[in-house]
């Protein structure tokens, strides 16, 4: 059986308890007015925290060179998507390199549970997920994110450029 | 009989058999491309080698005659070997887009590999580049790159379809699949090279990009295009029926069906379906009242029907039947009509009547009813002689109170239904029954949804006599009915009356 001793002096008395309660913030008081840069406190919403790229956030579509999606629409993320909470409609691209292209893609981003299982079975670097965190909106149809919201989103400058390209893939005779 | 062994089982098999065929009895799986049973041998894709004791090299077992003593192994290491070499070869020039290959899910390609292949290809060369997404036909795409060259369509067209459209043109690796210069590939069978296409080389157009295969489930039923009855596998998910395909019965359709037999399931989806019961309300100026439940609206017909029978007019309630319905409906619906209404008027309804007989040597008939002889024979067995021509004399010199139509449920095998629907109209006050909606039903008294015929059971006889059975797989409108439903409905509302 095990027996938890308890401070028995300090506890019994009130002030020496609240002193070195006090000792520790003013510590951190006097660290941060000196260390400002270091200060873990930010003012939320106008200052953000930078989440680290490897986050899984808020999804992002890659796009290819001339900045058209790079998602085929081979639907592998939503078979394995365990929330399911992406939908796709396929359609036929008039371009024979191309086939086959999402005409909408969408997710339910609140039955997402951000797993990252969609991003692990694209076979095309076509989604990946991203640092973004934050999803509040007002109404209820702003959580279903579209095509637009997830490739072109004014946070992503145009789009974020996917790593597998089928015209390079096609030079090399692969 | 030759009597042998195949890894270890005993068999005896017809002389002539190829050894694919006598392992097929006993279920064992033998890899194969080209190779299909209502096609010839070819023997080109070399997937489905066996050992054969007592001989020095391993043997197709497609082409190769079983005989007396002899002992086959289908699983062992040389033929695993074999097997994976073959894979390798065939899957050089693979161009690997299986995310965007219709046939991903169901492709002996990836079957194989991961029975025999889960190698790491050794192959060093740039891949031969043939041309995507070429359009064959109407109904058919061709993706040069994807084929594998076992010619199971180039057979079919020469051996079944007998139409010569596809074949295999120049040689070694630039060798590819294609039709002949201002020949597309338009037979109406053409939809049967997607199906026995074994990669994705061959896909359907209406099917393309519609749903992975892997959302989709089957059940089997028959098809309702035309008399032959042929046996079908029906793809559903929740978003609707998406393809029908052929299912193998030798006596009915062998290994094939239509392009037009593919088409049946359009007309059973949600938005091409009457969905509700629709009332023409003459006290609001004949506006339709849609959204009456069902149940209610049996009851309300049941109810004038049994007051049109009491007051005396026992002729003055006529039947029109089609022959899209089944067995079991028939004789639930003309039970009613005898013991219960007692109107002798019982009209069958024939289309396309000029086409009616027509054959076209291989499947489709002009018959575009499925069950014509189950309810030919069914109104026998009733006593009811009824024709069109006798519905129409009967019409013109006097009028009926109400006409009860079991209307067709594919609209687009009666060509003359507007001019059928006026005749209707004038005869008297229309009760349909249909399981599609259409805005010239608009004047008719009451329109009852029915169901499908993929969400019903019972029994269609084909032009041959062959009973066979559909069976409800799915359901797309729940409110809808069979006959018999209605029939017992519109019984019991009238009060049971004999």
């Amino acid at each position: 059986m095990s027996v938890v001793k308890r401070p028995e002096g300090k506890a019994n008395w009130y002030l020496p308890g609240i002193l070195t309660g006090m000792m520790i913030t003013i510590k951190h008081m006097i660290f941060n007015l000196t260390h400002r840069k270091q200060m873990i406190t930010i003012q939320y919403p106008e200052e953000r925290y930078p989440y680290s790229d490897r986050f899984k956030g808020n999804h992002i579509l890659t796009v290819k060179k001339d900045g058209s999606l790079r998602c085929t629409a081979c639907m592998l993320c939503a078979t394995y998507c365990p929330a399911e909470c992406i939908s796709i409609t396929a359609a036929e691209h008039d371009d024979p390199s191309v086939e086959k292209y999402p005409i909408s893609y969408e997710i339910d981003i609140l039955r997402c549970v951000f797993c990252g299982l969609c991003e692990e079975a694209c076979p095309v670097d076509a989604i990946r997920m991203g640092p973004e965190h934050q999803t509040a909106a007002i109404a209820g149809e702003n959580f279903i994110y579209d095509i637009n919201k997830l490739a072109y989103r004014s946070g992503l400058k145009g789009g974020v450029q996917s790593k597998v390209d089928d015209e390079e893939r096609h030079s090399r005779g692969l | 009989m030759p009597k042998l062994t195949i890894d270890g089982k005993p068999v005896e098999v017809a002389a002539g058999t190829s050894v694919i065929k006598a392992a097929q009895t006993l279920n064992i799986p033998i890899a194969h491309y080209c190779w299909h049973e209502g096609l010839s041998v070819a023997g080109a894709c070399r997937m489905c080698m066996v050992e054969i004791e007592k001989n020095p090299k391993l043997q197709i077992a497609c082409n190769t005659p079983v005989a007396e003593g002899m002992v086959v192994h289908t699983n062992n290491d040389k033929v695993k070997d074999a097997v994976k070499w073959a894979l390798d070869f065939h899957l050089i020039n693979h161009p690997l887009d299986c995310p965007i290959c219709d046939q991903a899910g169901e492709c002996k390609l990836q079957d194989y590999y991961m029975n025999y292949g889960l190698y790491s290809p050794e192959m060093n060369q740039r891949k031969v580049k043939k041309s995507k997404a070429m359009s064959l036909g109407d109904r058919v795409v061709l993706d040069q790159e994807r084929c594998i060259l076992c010619s199971r369509c180039v057979r079919f067209t020469t051996e079944v379809s007998k139409t010569h459209e596809l074949g295999i043109f120049n040689r070694g690796d630039r060798c590819e699949l294609s039709t002949f210069e201002g020949r597309p590939l338009n037979n109406n069978y053409s939809l049967n090279t997607v199906d026995i296409c074994p990669v994705g080389a061959l896909t359907s157009k209406d099917f393309r990009f519609k749903q992975r295969v892997w959302f989709l489930k089957d059940f089997e039923t028959l098809c309702n295009g035309c008399s032959t009855g042929c046996n079908v596998t029906v793809s559903y998910n929740q978003n609707g029926v998406f393809r029908v395909r052929p299912r193998v019965n030798q006596e009915v359709n062998g290994f094939w069906m239509c392009d037009e037999g593919r088409d049946i399931y359009k007309h059973t989806n949600k938005e091409f379906r009457l969905d509700q019961v629709i009332e023409r309300n003459d006290q609001v100026g004949g506006a339709a009242v849609k959204g009456k439940p069902v149940a209610l609206a049996i009851q309300e017909i049941g109810k004038s029907l049994s007051a049109t029978v009491k007051k005396g007019g026992l002729e003055s309630i006529a039947l029109v039947v089609t022959a899209q319905y089944t067995v079991e409906e028939y004789e639930a619906l003309f039970e009613l009509f005898k013991n219960t209404v007692k109107s002798p008027h019982v009209y069958y309804w024939k289309n396309n009547e000029e086409d009616f007989d027509s054959f076209d040597g291989l499947l489709n008939r002009g018959d575009k009813n499925p069950n014509t002889k189950g309810l030919s024979d069914t109104m026998t067995k009733f006593g009811f002689k009824g024709t069109w021509e006798d519905f129409e004399k009967q019409a013109t010199s006097k009028s009926f109170q109400y006409v009860v139509v079991a209307g067709p449920e594919d609209q687009s095998a009666y060509p003359d239904l507007e001019k059928k629907l006026e005749i209707l109209n004038k005869a008297g006050e229309v009760i349909w029954l249909s399981s599609c909606k259409n805005e010239k039903f608009k004047n008719f008294k009451w329109q009852i949804p029915m169901k499908s015929f993929l969400e019903k059971e019972g029994t269609f006889v084909n032009f041959k006599g062959i009973k066979q059975n559909i069976k409800a797989g799915m359901s797309i409108i729940p409110t809808s009915l069979s006959l018999q439903e209605f029939s017992k409905g519109v019984f019991e509302s009238m009060g049971g009356m004999a």
